[in-house]
């Protein structure tokens, strides 16, 4: 395909998702079906990303009469630290996301040419899970680095747009609390303590930061205004003590002063566009450990080694369909294992390492792999 | 506790014995090692090759030499190769007058099988014991085998004094030069993949070739077609269900990253040079990679130094300025045959 063509091409599948994420902001119906949107992405990648291609060669899969997302194969994502995910000149990649984690020194990289539809996603989505019931200006307090100390991370990049989304006039200063690898406690309480009793704030932080917080507050309370609400996300990636997600909440709504329901976990990657929610702001029956999806993304439990997908209820590998990764992989196949529930999916995390066999060496020893929000 | 070289000589050498015998009757504990380990019943008559039962008088002096001597070594064997155990008694056994042994719970055929060879000897050195808690032992030393995390344990539960000489878990590693038959080295190189279906700490899991990308292209092939070959007489043995998801994560990512030969039941994958190198799992898998320079050897191998317990080649003297230090250089085809003149895993910090 030459250049102008695939390009025009991307734009066009560009257009598509986001009319899709316009439409559920809107409460109108979705423009076009799932499953319709997903196979234009998959012909578009198989032509156009060279590894993708590949991978349909080798697994006998023919884009070209692929009628649903589920006729095509997912990206592992180690691809991602190994080969370009991506379906355009590498000049005209406008931000490249990397891994937290690394393989033998390398990191996954996902480049986006048009960022467009990654914010239009994030913030949309965000919107609803997030800042339900917010109107902006509402202070965004971030326990975490500032895009410009940490230009590649896309959990940066997401927090920096709900903070200009939310509070457009708030300086990096006052919003961004983690500064040169250091956790700024006093800088964040004088913050919390200078804030209007009666707007609530929206509070951002991966796990390992949050138990940062908690453990130098030491029992102190940060009390928040009523009505805030805190994003936690990732895992602790041997950066903090680890915290079963229960207990953390449990001592972040204690010293937050905020009720447990307004503490969400966020799950997303750095190989994704979308990210998923926990809906227990915004669903009275909702409850933690369940996430949900926005229409066009889905979380689908497969065998991790038929990669077909699992019985109703059963856990499997996450295979998440994405349709905002537009210029990289539409299916990616994660490591976590997960399980559909009523309402959403269970994250359940990695499969615990079966008794080896032999002394060779495992892959997971040899790797230190986390994919989790990077 | 003072035996002399010749009698601590002595020691090992009726051990070799004790595996003479062993093997002479290992159709008797064969399916019960093909039960424990997954291997075919012709993976586990390859592997019983590997078992050491001579050793020449120089090599067993480096191994008694290496062993310093103390009055009671425990073995504690966790996650090996099913002949491992020779080596760990052989080493113990030059050390100390008394050695207890705890058997893999796993796979302890061969372990229990030289205990009863020795036992039936007369010999009273040698204890199986299936319970010790290693916090008990007040003096003289443990051996472990088995993964860090095992050996982490073990170490942070002793007593002071008590000295923890690990044995983790590693990988091999074949260098082929530019000199190298491409159809030899590849069958060759078959060989030590196949052993133990690639289990074991010295079986290779990563080929670098020297030359250009086509030549590494045409090794891939040909280490193919010699794994087929080897399929057919020495047909792979069943993976855990880790071990088959990693093989499917391992041959999809290589898959969208270049090339890669082969399916379900062996698999080559062609890497680019420089490139992030996916190192594969266990189960009759390998990455080839290529290297324009010895320089590019060099960078290939120094991410993975520290685990890296043999090496490979057809040209050992070319390579042994490009290994680490402490790898074992053997011919390909023979990496899962040291000579018994120490442990196999020669890493430095073990102790």
């Amino acid at each position: 395909m030459s250049r102008p063509c695939r390009r025009e091409e991307s734009d066009g599948l560009h257009a598509r998702a986001r009319a899709m994420v316009l439409a559920f902001e809107r409460g109108h119906a979705m423009p076009e079906g799932f499953d319709a949107l997903a196979v234009g992405l998959a012909r578009f990648q198989a032509r156009s990303v060279p590894g993708y291609g590949r991978l349909c060669a080798a697994r006998g899969v023919d884009p070209d009469r692929a009628q649903r997302a589920s006729d095509m194969p997912a990206v592992p994502t180690d691809a991602f630290k190994l080969a370009p995910v991506f379906a355009f000149d590498p000049g005209d990649a406008r931000v490249t996301f990397r891994t937290s984690g690394t393989m033998l020194g390398a990191r996954g990289a996902h480049a986006m040419r048009d960022v467009r539809t990654y914010d239009a996603a994030a913030l949309v989505f965000g919107r609803v899970m997030l800042f339900h019931g917010l109107a902006p200006p509402v202070p965004v307090l971030v326990v975490g680095p500032s895009p410009g100390e940490a230009p590649d991370s896309s959990l940066t990049h997401m927090c920096a747009l709900f903070a200009r989304a939310l509070a457009p006039e708030a300086s990096v200063e006052r919003t961004f609390f983690v500064r040169e690898g250091a956790l700024d406690v006093e800088g964040l309480r004088a913050r919390v303590a200078s804030l209007a009793t009666a707007v609530p704030v929206v509070l951002l932080a991966t796990s390992f930061a949050l138990v940062h917080l908690l453990d130098a507050l030491d029992g102190r309370a940060l009390p928040l205004p009523p009505g805030s609400r805190v994003m936690q996300t990732g895992g602790f990636k041997g950066k903090s003590r680890e915290v079963a997600p229960g207990e953390l909440r449990r001592e972040a709504a204690r010293t937050l002063r905020v009720p447990e329901r307004a503490i969400l976990g966020e799950y997303g990657m750095t190989e994704l566009s979308t990210q998923f929610w926990e809906a227990t702001l915004v669903h009275q029956g909702a409850r933690h450990g369940v996430y949900v999806e926005p229409p066009w993304a889905r979380v689908v439990p497969v065998d991790p080694e038929t990669l077909a997908p699992v019985a109703e209820g059963a856990v499997g590998i996450a295979r998440i369909e994405d349709l905002a990764n537009v210029d990289s992989a539409f299916a990616v196949l994660a490591q976590d294992r997960v399980r559909r529930v009523e309402g959403g999916f269970e994250l359940l995390g990695r499969a615990a390492d079966a008794t080896p066999r032999g002394c060779s060496i495992a892959l997971d020893e040899m790797l230190s792999s986390t994919n989790e929000s990077g | 506790m003072s035996r002399t070289v010749d009698t601590r000589l002595a020691d090992v050498r009726r051990l070799l014995g004790f595996a003479r015998a062993v093997y002479e009757e290992r159709a008797r504990i064969a399916p019960g090692i093909a039960a424990a380990t997954g291997l075919t019943p012709e993976g586990v008559e390859l592997g019983f090759e590997s078992l050491e039962q001579e050793a020449s008088d120089a090599e067993l002096r480096a191994l008694v030499a290496g062993a310093e001597e103390t009055r009671h070594v425990h073995v504690v064997l966790s996650a090996n190769v099913f002949v491992a155990p020779l080596r760990a008694l052989a080493l113990a056994r030059a050390a100390a007058e008394r050695v207890t042994v705890r058997p893999s719970p796993r796979d302890p055929a061969l372990a229990v099988a030289l205990l009863q060879a020795a036992a039936s000897a007369g010999e009273e050195a040698f204890e199986q014991v299936d319970d010790r808690e290693v916090a008990d032992l007040e003096a003289g030393e443990i051996h472990v085998y088995g993964r860090d995390a095992t050996i982490a344990t073990v170490r942070a539960r002793v007593r002071p004094g008590v000295v923890v000489r690990g044995h983790a878990a590693g990988m091999g590693m074949a260098v082929v030069s530019l000199r190298a038959d491409l159809d030899v080295a590849a069958d060759a190189l078959a060989r030590d993949v196949v052993a133990f279906d690639q289990r074991g700490c010295l079986s290779p899991r990563v080929a670098i070739v020297r030359g250009n990308a086509a030549r590494a292209g045409r090794f891939a092939e040909a280490l193919h077609a010699a794994l087929g070959s080897w399929e057919a007489r020495v047909p792979r043995g069943r993976l855990l269900e880790d071990e088959g998801i990693d093989a499917r994560r391992w041959r999809d990512a290589a898959t969208f990253a270049g090339r890669v030969w082969g399916a379900d039941r062996w698999a080559v994958a062609l890497a680019a040079e420089g490139a992030a190198l996916y190192v594969p799992p266990a189960g009759r898998h390998l990455t080839v990679v290529p290297a324009s320079s010895d320089r590019a050897v060099a960078a290939a191998m120094a991410p993975l130094a520290g685990r890296i317990v043999a090496v490979g080649t057809d040209a050992p003297a070319e390579i042994a300025g490009l290994a680490p230090g402490h790898a074992r250089l053997s011919a390909l085809g023979a990496m899962q045959r040291p000579p018994l003149d120490g442990p196999v895993d020669r890493r430095p910090g073990r102790v």
